[in-house]
């Protein structure tokens, strides 16, 4: 049996409730994204790019899409003998009631016995809602030759907005951290973690055995984890992440990461061959425009049928847009169909909504984006 | 429910496609950007309840055996079904001699011991929806030895040049099969599909050995007519056969979007294929695109009137496109114009400034060339 040095575990429980009626029926890491793709297939297709053969995903709200889409491991080729993608909801235990997931790192606390299984040397930890590329395997070398404790990926944000984040102050010269603070109202520096943590696996398993006894903790990474283990003298490194890196956590947001995709250099190059982003490949006929139809910077998939007009937008699987149709500055979620003579600007369209023939749904001027997720009548 | 067995065949030794067939077999040319023909025969099968499909594969295996695989895209139980390629071992100086009866006659024991009773084939150079089941289960309650399957038109003497026409009694009893000759507007042409009794195939296939090792399975059922009761089976919707370098293209570019919607790409009847991983494609501000089909991870900013895109192209400003055909991983750089053309992957089209040809006499830019 090949050794998994390294296991992957993916935080995937969040609701996203600032996507409101998006995440009704599905996690936040379900989420459509980009014309074929769903926001998890990011840092999966990075796993497997990276040479990681077992992942977990750790579940707990609105999981059942979520558990069919992953399951099995095979749209990302993590299907082999000795590797695979384990779904990881909160489980009954002979020596433990059933309990909810109280935090991220209770959540890895709870399936100690999962990561045991693979006897792996090191633990990397993810979220499973940020769209970003990224080698994991380059972030385990910085890990080994720091010869640290544990490994934060970080991303340096405009001084401004990072008392938003959670911030590392380091040492200049060894990138070691020094602290750790959580959104400051003063920063002192414009490190911010990415929730993208390597930890040695043998130190992180007694730190979360004694987190889980500890009651005054919230059982969360950056909250206690992090925190104890500067506390104790650990060594903790920043590895800096460049790059387009995304939390897609409100419809703005969400809609923004699709429009970026409109720009020729868009940092996140998902034609690049050398690290392709994997997702579902849906039974869909080919997309089409046809003699009426007019597209102008777009992003499209296959199933699109395009009869109107399409202009700086982004297009699902099997979106279709009906003659005399206007589609301006929007997102079309799967099967959404914009029927006759009806305009939709500046507007996310959730999957399968039907915009009705001469109906007019968001406005050019708006500060916001319109997130539709009923249907609109003509 | 009676369990057939599925057989894709490859066309006789009069078929022979100029410039492509040299790179793959018909089974592996891409449609519409997006599929490869022989996802048309396997998906059909799949959605009719027929979980083992044996491809017969005469020459350049490649592309086909990168494209199915494992078979899993199909949508088959991988454990109580199977999608598996036959290719033929032995090829002889004279053509005439290399029949699907000899590649069949290689794999007799696969057929022969199979709980299957009845067999079901297809061929994997034409593109066509059909229900099998019901074409199986009409077939048993004929009480018929072979049904085949035509496909009526009114073009016969412009079109289908190398296919075979069957000709019907008023009963729709198949008389005999002959080659189009093209002196008939209206003509009955044959689908190259066969249902019928496992028992059945197997004699016809003895008997065949019998009287001439050059004969096919067509030849061997045409010779047969008086004795056999053969019944013509109606096609009605889209039917493109490949059996030329015209018929490829004009099955690209025939297709009308809003009328196979409900022949070819039925909601209830999809047609699986395997997923090359592509992103979608982009436009840009100076694209211009109508009236085509534009496969994912192609890069448009330029012109493309009436076309059909594959994978991975890139259309650089300035380019017009026309009435072509292009495979994966094509280039038509700045200014380029082409017209009539059907472009085989990975070509690019950057020097020259003008390729254009007749609809009528299409063109075609080889493999991996640049001009």
């Amino acid at each position: 049996m090949k050794q998994n040095s390294m296991l992957a575990m993916i935080l995937a429980g969040g609701r996203g409730s600032r996507l409101h009626d998006l995440t009704n029926k599905v996690a936040k890491p379900a989420v459509g994204y980009g014309g074929k793709y769903r926001i998890i297939d990011f840092p999966l297709s990075n796993c497997a790019n990276s040479g990681i053969d077992v992942v977990g995903i750790l579940t707990q709200y609105e999981s059942v899409l979520l558990n069919s889409y992953v399951s099995g491991g095979s749209k990302w080729g993590l299907d082999s003998r000795d590797s695979g993608v384990f779904v990881l909801p909160p489980r009954e235990k002979a020596d433990s009631e059933l309990d909810v997931y109280r935090g991220t790192a209770d959540a890895i606390s709870q399936n100690i016995d999962f990561v045991d299984s693979y006897d792996p040397e090191y633990i990397l930890i993810l979220s499973g809602d940020h769209i970003y590329k990224m080698n994991y395997s380059k972030m385990l070398n910085a890990h080994k030759e720091n010869n640290a404790d544990a490994t934060i990926a970080v991303l340096e944000v405009p001084m401004k907005e990072a008392s938003r984040f959670g911030i590392m102050n380091t040492d200049p010269e060894t990138g070691r951290i020094v602290e750790f603070e959580e959104k400051p109202a003063q920063p002192k520096s414009n490190l911010a973690s990415m929730g993208i943590y390597i930890f040695t696996w043998k130190l992180l398993r007694k730190m979360l055995l004694a987190d889980m006894k500890n009651e005054n903790s919230s059982h969360d990474f950056g909250k206690d984890v992090i925190p104890a283990m500067l506390n104790d003298g650990k060594r903790l490194f920043a590895y800096k992440f460049k790059g387009y890196w995304k939390d897609v956590g409100t419809i703005d947001s969400l809609w923004e990461a699709n429009m970026d995709l409109l720009d020729k250099k868009n940092g996140l190059e998902l034609d690049d061959r050398t690290w392709t982003i994997y997702t579902e490949d849906a039974p869909a006929t080919p997309q089409y425009v046809s003699s009426t139809g007019s597209v102008k910077r777009a992003y499209v998939t296959q199933g699109c049928v395009i009869e109107g007009d399409v202009r700086n937008s982004v297009l699902f699987t099997g979106a279709e847009v009906k003659a005399g149709a206007k589609v301006v500055d929007s997102v079309l979620m799967s099967g959404v169909v914009v029927e006759e003579g009806a305009v939709v600007q500046r507007a996310l369209v959730a999957d399968g909504v039907k915009i009705g023939a001469q109906a007019v749904v968001g406005d050019p001027d708006s500060e916001h984006i319109e997130l539709i997720a009923k249907n609109v009548k003509g | 429910m009676v369990r057939a067995l599925g057989i894709i065949s490859f066309s006789e030794s009069n078929v022979w496609v100029e410039g492509m067939e040299s790179f793959r077999s018909i089974a592996a040319f891409p449609f519409l950007g997006r599929y490869r023909v022989v996802d048309f025969p396997i998906s059909n099968m799949s959605n009719s309840g027929i979980d083992r499909i044996q491809v017969y594969i005469r020459r350049k295996p490649q592309s086909l055996v990168q494209h199915l695989g494992t078979g899993r895209h199909y949508n088959i139980n991988s454990k109580s079904g199977y999608l598996r390629m036959m290719f033929a071992s032995s090829t002889e100086e004279n053509d005439y001699y290399n029949t699907d009866i000899r590649t069949y006659m290689e794999f007799i024991d696969h057929i022969k011991n199979t709980s299957n009773t009845h067999v079901v084939i297809a061929p994997g150079y034409m593109i066509y929806q059909q229900d099998y089941a019901a074409m199986l289960n009409a077939h048993i309650e004929s009480g018929a030895d072979i049904s085949v399957l035509y496909h009526a038109v009114d073009n016969a003497k412009d079109a289908y040049q190398n296919c075979y026409c069957v000709n019907l009694n008023r009963q729709k009893g198949v008389k005999s099969f002959e080659l189009n000759s093209g002196t008939a507007k209206n003509r009955n042409i044959f689908m190259d599909t066969y249902v019928m009794s496992k028992a059945m195939f197997l004699d016809l296939l003895d008997e065949a050995q019998k009287l001439s090792s050059m004969y096919t399975l067509r030849m061997i059922i045409n010779a047969k007519c008086d004795e056999l009761d053969i019944r013509g089976v109606a096609h009605k919707g889209f039917f493109a056969p490949i059996t030329d370098f015209k018929s490829y293209y004009d099955a690209n570019l025939s297709v009308n979007r809003e009328k196979i919607a409900e022949t070819l790409f039925k909601q209830s009847w999809p047609i699986y294929t395997r997923t090359n991983d592509s992103c979608p494609a982009q436009y840009f501000e100076s694209a211009e695109v109508k009236g085509s089909f534009i496969a994912n991870g192609s890069v448009v900013e330029g012109t493309v009137i009436d076309s059909v895109v594959g994978r991975d192209c890139k259309i650089k400003p300035g380019a017009v496109v026309r009435n072509a055909v292009l495979l994966d991983n094509v280039t038509i750089g700045e200014g380029v114009h082409i017209e009539g053309q059907v472009v085989d992957k990975n070509a690019q089209v950057i020097h020259m400034k003008e390729i254009i040809a007749d609809p009528e006499h299409p063109g075609y830019i080889k493999r991996n060339d640049v001009v």
